[in-house]
């Protein structure tokens, strides 16, 4: 019978060990042919959940998500990492550049819009946003347009431009034909220089709904943010701009630089990155 | 059963050999050329045993390849994103899932199909791939498309990893020998006549399809190198066993099959050789072979020996030939080298102009037995180098025998051959005889025929030269007679008619027929007894005496035709020709004077018919061949009561000492004389009467022959001859009393 008690013993304490870190597939029907796909580790029920978007056509097994996911879920969190579908039912390979890309920043609100009503319905005390690269933006975007979505914090890792290496008024003039092009109705494929893609295939739909989240539209957007935003960038990120980080520090939101620290914090940064971020964590 | 070995020549053991060792050498290139056939045929075998194995792997990996490619597309999620969103479905199936490396360039043709089997945007669907789905996938279709072979395979696309949200259907085209050859590289196989047993449309396994592929085989360059490179070897190597079996044949022909040959042919012509010896050609050179080169060496050896054995041969030969065609006691040719001389001109040849020359010495049998056989070889002798002193160089003297001799003058006219004979017939008569001992002189008689025209043959020219002999033996003949026509009637008697009535004569003495000449008594001029003439009748044709005696008396027949005449009085006689008390008068040749048969005959004869006269007549040439046989035989006549005259006297060769001792009764004058007697120079006629007075002086009755006129009768009436015959009392056979009669 003792002997009964120990094994018991032993493999609640196993359990309860590895119940952390315990990965759990979750789809998500978004539409009626479309459904897509997330990992969810569920943490402590007292902890604040997490919900990390990973970057621009990426998944949430891309490395710095995956790392970010395994550390705050060993530290006790609820951690969700859904993959956008961008289009793609059961998404779970990046996107290339060059695939055809119908899917647009509306598509993606409204797919963080259904994990975070998800994860709501776990009965998570709090629920923090991050979001990787352009997920940033798109998290920012989802906070926009849901300004009463019952997210707590805002944290933005290495948070793109959007629209790179380009002056604000080449993007105003493409951004002005492309949005003519959507007006008129045209549904030809367009191909141009979008975040890390030096050849963005789209639609005029898909590409205008990206590019239209200008650098100046997200500090704006940042600066109307009520939540706690917190941006942490690495010294070291050579897909910003020159000056990005400064203009990201005029806004309210808290910009943290991790020195020597590149667009995906990998490396020995990642503990950095997790050690900011889980004080930004516990701090909320 | 007995083997009966029959041997060959060497050339042909030499040529069977070469031609065997050529049999073998093909047969062995054959053999291997075979068994490199053979494992040339068991490596081709494995070769496509390889093959098959070879496209089976490629098959294999092929359907895996197909399979994987197809999920890989099925699970990229930009294929579900068509199937979901298909509005840019062409895009991606013409551009995107090729830029994209999601399908290897072997493949063809892309295709989505809804969950139905409808294939996405049919219009804009130009790749081949069916419009519906032609089974349910995953599945293999097989295609035929202008020659050229394509799969198509379908394969289910999933939402899920666990294939429980089916999205649609995917659909590749690629090309199945692009495909096979990408797998790997062919080492055995040769996939560029592929063939596939399949109907287009139909469905196919492809990691089973194996049986339903026809495809050949790669040559393996090594083994085809080796294969060209054994055969070349092959062919050069037996080209140049063949090359040295053709060298080894001329050097075995050269060195040895062709000395055995010689060696054989040289044998042989030993063996039978007659006058011809080997002519040694191949012994001029050393040979290459040491055991043939002693051979060459000793048959040089023993040729030589041979050669001067054979010299020594033909030199006895000649020795022996001149010695059997010479004349041991005179030196000169024989009967022998005369026949063979005579041969070798030929019987049946024309000669040109010729004259045969034949002598015969007068009366060599009364000298021999006279003087004895000494004196008789050195007359023969001194005769024989006469004439061989006065004929012309080179002409040959033959003795045919006894004391005959001959030559043939080629090239001479009648003109020459007169000058030879009359020079030979000097010669003989400017001869000493005294030297041996003889107290007269000996001469010959030569008879000559000429052929001037070339008319003649040896045969006739040999018969007329016979006849003219006889003609020159004749009494009161010349001693050189030339043959004329006028010797027909000696010439129709040595016919073999003449010749055969003789001895048929002989024989049968019925065939003789005599007739009876009287022989009157003087001067009352009656008829004393009759002298019996022969002629032989012979198949009703009659032979006259002038030519019986010359047949008889050259086939030395006397005897036995005397005998037979003797038979054929003693018929007449008896037969009542010969009138009881008619005496007769019997002609007998000098040899049967001294025979004992026909002297025993006529002694018979007389004793026989003892109340008639017999008269034996002989010629005076019986008294000196054999003088005392002679003597003796007609004193046994006489004793008998036969008379005996000396017939013919005065014709030939008479001589007073003779007459002198001769044991006759009667002395016949010959005609020749009576005529002298009665037309001859006074002379003449002095001699003759003084002859026939010291006659009847001497006691003899003188009988005188050829009365013809009754002048002539007058006259040896008054000379005091007893007798007398001739045509003036009548010719043979005719009765003469009543001519007598009337005369008188």
């Amino acid at each position: 019978m003792l002997r009964w008690i120990f094994l018991f013993m032993a493999g609640a304490a196993t359990s309860m060990m590895v119940a952390p870190s315990f990965a759990e597939p979750v789809e998500l029907l978004i539409s009626n042919n479309l459904t897509a796909r997330a990992e969810f580790r569920k943490g402590d029920s007292d902890k604040p959940a997490v919900l990390l978007l990973h970057g621009f056509l990426q998944t949430h097994e891309f490395p710095t998500i995956h790392r970010l996911t395994d550390g705050l879920a060993g530290a006790g969190y609820s951690v969700l990492a859904p993959t956008l579908t961008l289009g793609v039912t059961h998404r779970k390979q990046s996107l290339a550049c060059e695939a055809i890309h119908t899917h647009t920043m509306d598509d993606a609100i409204k797919e963080i819009a259904a994990w975070v009503n998800w994860l709501h319905a776990r009965k998570a005390p709090a629920i923090v946003l991050i979001g990787h690269s352009f997920g940033s933006v798109e998290t920012l975007a989802y906070l926009s347009r849901h300004r009463n979505a019952p997210i707590s914090k805002l944290i933005g890792v290495s948070v793109v431009e959007g629209r790179l290496k380009i002056d604000e008024k080449a993007l105003d003039k493409l951004i002005r034909s492309t949005r003519a092009k959507v007006k008129s109705g045209k549904k030809s494929l367009i191909t141009e220089q979008f975040s890390f893609c030096q050849k963005f295939l789209a639609t005029p739909g898909s590409m205008l709904s990206y590019i239209e989240w200008s650098p100046a539209r997200i500090l704006a957007e940042t600066g109307r943010l009520a939540l706690p935003t917190t941006f942490i960038m690495g010294s070291r990120d050579d897909r910003l701009g020159s000056s990005w980080i400064e203009r990201l520090n005029k806004t309210r939101a808290k910009v943290h630089v991790i020195e020597g620290a590149n667009h995906f914090m990998d490396g020995d940064f990642e503990f950095d990155l997790l050690d900011r971020i889980l004080l930004e964590v516990k701090a909320f | 059963m007995k083997f009966a070995f029959k041997p060959h020549s060497i050339g042909r053991l030499a040529l069977l050999f070469v031609i065997a060792a050529s049999i073998l050498v093909v047969s062995l290139g054959g053999y291997f050329w075979l068994e490199i056939q053979q494992a040339s045929r068991a490596l081709r075998e494995n070769l496509e045993a390889s093959a098959r194995q070879e496209v089976s792997h490629a098959l294999a990996a092929a359907d895996q390849r197909m399979r994987s490619s197809a999920m890989s597309l099925a699970q990229w999620d930009e294929t579900r994103q068509q199937l979901v969103f298909p509005e840019y479905y062409p895009v991606w199936r013409d551009s995107r899932v090729r830029d994209a490396g999601m399908i290897s360039s072997d493949i063809e043709s892309v295709a989505l199909y809804d969950r139905t089997g409808r294939i996405l945007s049919a219009k804009s669907a130009p790749n081949g791939l069916p419009n519906l789905l032609p089974g349910k996938p995953p599945l293999f279709f097989y295609i035929a498309n202008a020659g050229r072979h394509q799969i198509d395979y379908f394969s289910p696309v999933y939402a899920d990893p666990a294939q429980a949200i089916l999205l649609g259907y995917l659909g590749i085209r690629f090309d199945f020998l692009s495909e096979l050859k990408l797998q790997r590289s062919f080492q055995f196989a040769d996939l560029g006549r592929l063939k596939v047993g399949l109907a287009s449309n139909s469905p196919i396994d492809i990691r089973n399809s194996l049986p339903h592929l026809q495809f050949d085989t790669l040559s393996n360059d090594h083994l085809a190198t080796f294969l060209q490179l054994f055969q070349a070897a092959q062919i050069r190597l037996t080209l140049a066993v063949l090359a040295s079996l053709l060298i080894a044949t001329w050097l075995l022909k050269r060195l040895l099959v062709r000395p055995l040959r010689f060696f054989s042919r040289e044998i042989n012509a030993m063996r039978t050789v007659d006058d011809n010896l080997p002519d040694g050609r191949l012994f001029t050179t050393p040979l290459y072979i040491t055991e043939l080169e002693n051979v060459r060496r000793a048959f040089i050896d023993y040729r030589q020996r041979l050669f001067s054995l054979h010299e020594s041969l033909e030199q006895n030969s000649r020795d022996f030939f001149d010695q059997a065609r010479h004349d041991a006691l005179t030196g000169i040719y024989n009967r022998r080298a005369y026949d063979e001389d005579w041969r070798g001109l030929g019987n049946d040849r024309r000669l040109g102009q010729a004259a045969l020359l034949l002598f015969d010495c007068d009366h060599f049998k009364a000298i021999n037995d006279t003087y004895g056989h000494q004196v008789g070889d050195a007359v023969i002798r001194a005769i024989a180098s006469c004439l061989q002193t006065a004929l012309r160089t080179g002409d040959k003297l033959y003795r045919l025998g006894g004391d005959e001799f001959a030559t043939v003058l080629l090239d001479a006219d009648p003109l020459h051959a007169e000058t030879v004979a009359e020079r030979c017939l000097e010669h003989i008569m400017a001869h000493d005889f005294r030297q041996y001992g003889m107290s007269e002189p000996a001469t010959i008689s030569i008879g000559v025929a000429a052929s001037q025209r070339g008319d003649l043959g040896l045969g006739t020219l040999q018969k007329q030269a016979d006849l003219a002999m006889y003609a020159a033996k004749r009494p009161a003949s010349p001693k050189v007679v030339f043959y004329s026509e006028g010797m027909g009637e000696l010439n129709a008697l040595v016919a073999n008619r003449s010749i055969n009535a003789v001895f048929e004569a002989i024989r049968d003495s019925r065939l003789i027929e005599l007739t009876y000449q009287a022989v009157m008594r003087l001067p009352m001029v009656q008829k004393e007894y009759v002298e019996a003439l022969t002629r032989i009748r012979l198949n009703d044709e009659l032979i006259r005496p002038d030519a019986i005696f010359p047949i008889v008396q050259a086939r030395k027949l006397d005897a036995e035709f005397d005998l037979s005449v003797i038979r054929a009085v003693e018929r007449d006689m008896t037969e009542g020709r010969l009138s009881p008390n008619q005496g007769v008068s019997i002609n007998l040749s000098a040899p049967s004077i001294v025979n004992a048969k026909v002297v025993d005959a006529m002694l018979t004869l007389v004793r026989k018919q003892s109340a008639r006269k017999i008269v034996v007549e002989i010629t005076e040439t019986a008294l000196i061949t054999q003088m005392e046989t002679a003597s003796a035989n007609i004193d046994q006549l006489r004793q008998a009561g036969a008379l005996v005259a000396l017939d013919d006297f005065g014709s030939g060769y008479s001589s007073l000492r003779y007459l002198a001792t001769m044991p006759v009764d009667l002395v016949k004058f010959d005609i020749s004389m009576v005529r002298l007697l009665e037309h001859g120079e006074a002379r003449q006629k002095m001699i003759l009467e003084e002859i026939a007075g010291m006659v009847i002086d001497a006691g003899y009755e003188l009988v005188a022959e050829g009365i013809e006129t009754r002048a002539q009768l007058d006259m040896i009436i008054s000379m005091g001859f007893s007798h007398a015959q001739g045509f003036y009392f009548g010719k043979p056979g005719e009765e003469v009393e009543e001519k007598i009669r009337q005369d008188f």
